[in-house]
């Protein structure tokens, strides 16, 4: 009876170049538009993920390896596995369905996200987010 | 968690308004659709089958936990719900949109 697709939700994408990668949704269409005429949603989601930082790493180390590479894509409902978690990131001023029109938008989209992710990722929460899910 | 094992009396009071709601109410039969209820909170009630299969038992399950529709497992098995919902063909999974003249959900919640 409650509606969980909502955006700021954690998804797991099931299908496509980025099966097993977690994502969060920005903008819900659930009736579809014309162009997709299926439930779909927006979603922004970390496409290669950070890698794991140990003590003994230097400073420069550190910052390479908690690098995270973001990606936005439509994605239909069936492909996607709602979860539990939420990630709270301000997304909507960044992404929205033009952004996919060119190439070059879609790119500093993506890198605007790259940037939140990351900051959202140094301070430690989230912490299911940015790990792989191994499987 | 091993369901309790199903009296004979309550068995035939589910089928009994199961058989209600397939005259009276709005249902949706198979996995897919049930998937589609859940997704967009339009269902009410979800019936599973024993003998569905346990990953698809728990996705349902978790999809069901996330929107907080009750689910219930049927004391039979698919080709028994399909019997029970007056098909001939077996169903796994099934979702009650709009129970009609039957109180099914007020009893299985009752329970629940």
């Amino acid at each position: 009876m409650v509606k969980f697709l909502k955006p700021n939700k954690a998804v797991i994408l099931l299908q496509g170049r980025f099966a097993g990668h977690k994502a969060t949704i920005v903008k819900n269409f659930d009736d579809g538009t014309r162009d997709r005429a299926y439930g779909h949603c927006l979603v922004a989601g970390v496409a290669k993920y950070p890698s794991k930082v140990i003590r003994k790493d230097s400073a420069k180390k550190q910052a390479k390896k908690s690098r995270v590479k973001a990606f936005v894509k439509l994605v239909n409902y069936n492909h996607i596995m709602p979860t539990r978690y939420t990630l709270d990131v301000d997304l909507k001023d960044v992404v929205s369905p033009d952004v996919l029109v060119s190439r070059d938008k879609k790119v500093t989209a993506c890198k605007e996200i790259k940037a939140k992710f990351e900051e959202r990722f140094k301070t430690g929460k989230n912490r299911w987010f940015f790990s792989k899910l191994r499987f | 968690m091993v369901a309790a094992k199903k009296t004979k009396k309550t068995h035939e009071s589910i089928n009994n308004r199961l058989a209600l709601v397939m005259k009276s109410g709005k249902y949706t039969l198979g996995y897919k659709t049930v998937l589609k209820t859940l997704r967009s909170s339009k269902g009410k009630l979800i019936l599973i089958s024993n003998n569905c299969p346990p990953l698809r038992k728990s996705e349902i399950e978790y999809y069901a936990m996330l929107s907080k529709i009750v689910v219930h497992h049927y004391g039979g098995n698919n080709v028994d719900l399909g019997t029970a919902c007056g098909k001939f063909h077996r169903v796994s999974c099934l979702s009650i949109i709009d129970p009609g003249d039957s109180d099914i959900i007020k009893s299985l919640s009752a329970d629940h």
